[in-house]
């Protein structure tokens, strides 16, 4: 077996959980111009992007345990903000590192997003297997993974739990389909869009792990490096957001009071599930 | 303005979808617009019950072999530059969505997923949908078309079978020309059965403030005591404190019980869009001010475990379970 390209393409994105209810209404308010301000909310890896970079790496760890090589690479198109992620990932045993300087705001481009992932495949990673999320905030269009295959005009399965090396550099993917869970043999290229994996946490590298790796290097690439303009093909995107609209989830939240558990459970019942219950 | 609404007859969830696609075509559309379906199947014998279950009156039927999305894409482009429908309409869902956004791509169109309504104009499509997972949503506008947009999944909450007179306009054998496929050895296993998340009419659902793998466990014992069905939010799933198929929220099953009770849950939209259809919601938390007591009808505050325990013995006797 030759030595398998894999690249995981991955995001980081504002913890949306840490937002109060006032920055969505002031989003709302402000527009789709301005959005929402994220800028002082903790990061986090996109949690489908997180399982990708782990099951790249496990599936890494397979191949080596047959004694073949293969090479990982990790990509983010996004700011400087993405650099401690890439940082660790090269502690992790991911050979290279890249980001692609977005330029703008591409939260709702996902054509551009999926553009310079493709210009990176074809020019730098000349990759076999990409493996990405199936879908991230804040645009959540779950299209970055097809538009990224019609890009490279490659097949893709989306929803993937599972990857595990063949003995032929194919690999047996497990994915999560409309109507059942499907185990399918895979020829490859092909892009992988990860979904509800049960690996969902990417490992924490350990300070030799650092210390080992800290003089690899991160590379920063343009949207011209990759071949995309990245302000034309936005201007010319197809789907634009023109407004936000706050969501109204509001209900009685009426508390129910009493001094001990067994209290309280007896006053929700006597008060507001007995008729419920007695229905069902 | 024409439509095309797509029905993937070569999935076992066509029935789904068709609800999905149908319930959209009536409440989420505004603007004048006339359209057909396309029923993409496999096997002859479904023939008869899919198109039973299209959405329009109008249908054309597709033979094709099944697993062959970029086949599907294809002939959907084919379709797209002989018919001019502006509009192609698909279910929610993974097949849904590289669907829209396959045809979009090879037809210079524009897709859009998961929307939530769309208002058809002469030269723009105006939808909205779920943006900032789940904390907002977004109006976008498409321009280029044909504008290609697949559903969101919500639309196919419990919706009817469909009754209309069907009229068959067309038959064609796709399973030509289908070429090679990267796909090998493919084998489909059903999935443990979760329609008791989906349909269920009495619901628990534990987060992560429930705390431990052991206390999770100890609420579905109370949730299996009540008789109500038993669900996670996605944190508690990736912990592995239960298993992925028991996730409730926009990576897992939509519900719409009468009663549903949430333990240690904080309110994330993304779980509250899996409940947010429930006729009476009630939050079990030590917070007061976490997001799902104001989203929640009634709440408790306190130990959310002492409590369901506590009401898991009251509600069982009352309904006879003890």
């Amino acid at each position: 077996m030759s030595s398998l390209r894999i690249l995981v393409s991955f995001k980081v994105t504002p913890d949306f959980e840490a937002l109060r209810e006032a920055d969505w209404l002031a989003g709302a308010a402000a527009g789709a111009t301005h959005g929402v301000e994220t800028r002082y909310v903790r990061r986090v890896l996109n949690c489908f992007d997180e399982s990708a970079l782990e099951l790249a790496l496990r599936l890494s760890e397979a191949r080596a345990e047959r004694g073949v090589a293969t090479d990982l690479g990790a990509l983010s198109v996004g700011g400087r903000h993405t650099e401690p992620y890439l940082k660790t990932l090269l502690a992790l045993g991911y050979e290279r590192a890249a980001r692609v300087e977005p330029e703008a705001a591409l939260d709702f481009a996902p054509a551009v997003t999926a553009a310079l992932i493709a210009g990176y495949v074809r020019q730098v990673a000349h990759s076999d297997l990409v493996l990405l999320g199936c879908r991230s905030g804040p645009g959540d269009s779950g299209t970055v993974p097809f538009l990224l295959a019609e890009a490279l005009a490659w097949p893709c399965l989306t929803q993937v739990i599972e990857v595990e090396p063949l003995p032929d550099d194919r690999v047996r993917v497990a994915c999560l389909a409309d109507d059942g869970l499907l185990r399918v043999t895979l020829r490859l290229p092909c892009v992988l869009a990860v979904g509800n994996a049960v690996v969902s946490q990417l490992r924490v590298p350990t300070l030799t792990d650092r210390l080992a790796r800290r003089d690899k290097r991160i590379a920063v690439l343009s949207g011209a490096d990759m071949g995309v303009d990245i302000a034309g093909k936005l201007s010319r995107e197809p789907c634009v957001l023109t407004g936000l609209e706050a969501i109204d989830r509001s209900r009685a939240g009426v508390i129910v009071g009493g001094a001990t558990p067994r209290e309280k459970a007896r006053a929700l019942f006597d008060s507001h599930l007995k008729g419920a219950i007695e229905k069902l | 303005m024409r439509f095309a609404a797509i029905l993937d007859g070569t999935l076992g969830a066509a029935a789904q979808q068709a609800r999905a696609l149908d319930g959209f075509l009536r409440e989420g559309v505004s603007g004048d617009l006339a359209g057909e379906t396309l029923v993409f199947y496999h096997d002859e014998r479904d023939k008869k019950q899919l198109v039973e279950l299209a959405p329009t009156r109008a249908v054309r039927l597709i033979k094709t072999t099944a697993r062959r999305p970029q086949r599907m894409v294809e002939i959907l482009v084919r379709v797209a530059r002989d018919q001019k429908s502006p509009l192609f309409l698909f279910a929610g869902g993974p097949a849904g969505t590289e669907l829209a956004t396959r045809l979009a791509c090879r037809t210079n169109g524009a897709v859009l997923t998961e929307a939530l309504s769309l208002e058809v104009g002469p030269q723009r499509l105006l939808c909205r949908k779920n943006v900032y997972s789940n904390h907002m949503v977004g109006r976008l506008e498409l321009s280029a078309r044909p504008w290609c947009v697949s559903i969101d999944a919500s639309w196919s909450d419990g919706r009817s079978p469909i009754s209309l007179e069907h009229d068959v306009l067309s038959d064609s054998d796709e399973t030509n020309g289908t070429g090679t496929t990267p796909f090998e050895d493919i084998e489909l296993v059903d999935l443990p059965a979760t329609g008791d998340l989906a349909e269920g009419r009495f619901l628990v659902v534990a987060g992560y403030g429930a705390g431990n793998r052991d206390r999770v466990e100890r609420i579905a014992a109370a949730a299996r005591r009540m008789g109500a069905a038993f669900g996670v939010t996605r944190p508690v799933a990736m912990n592995a404190w239960a298993p992925m198929d028991r996730l409730i929220g926009v990576s897992g099953a939509r519900s719409a019980p009468e009663l549903c009770i949430v333990v240690g849950v904080s309110g994330a939209p993304a779980l509250y869009w899996g409940i947010e259809k429930a006729a009476f919601i009630v939050a079990i938390d030590p917070d007061e001010h976490a997001p799902i007591v104001s989203n929640a009808d009634a709440a408790v505050i306190d130990d959310g475990l002492a409590v369901i325990e506590e009401l898991a013995e009251i509600i069982a006797a009352a309904r006879g379970r003890d």
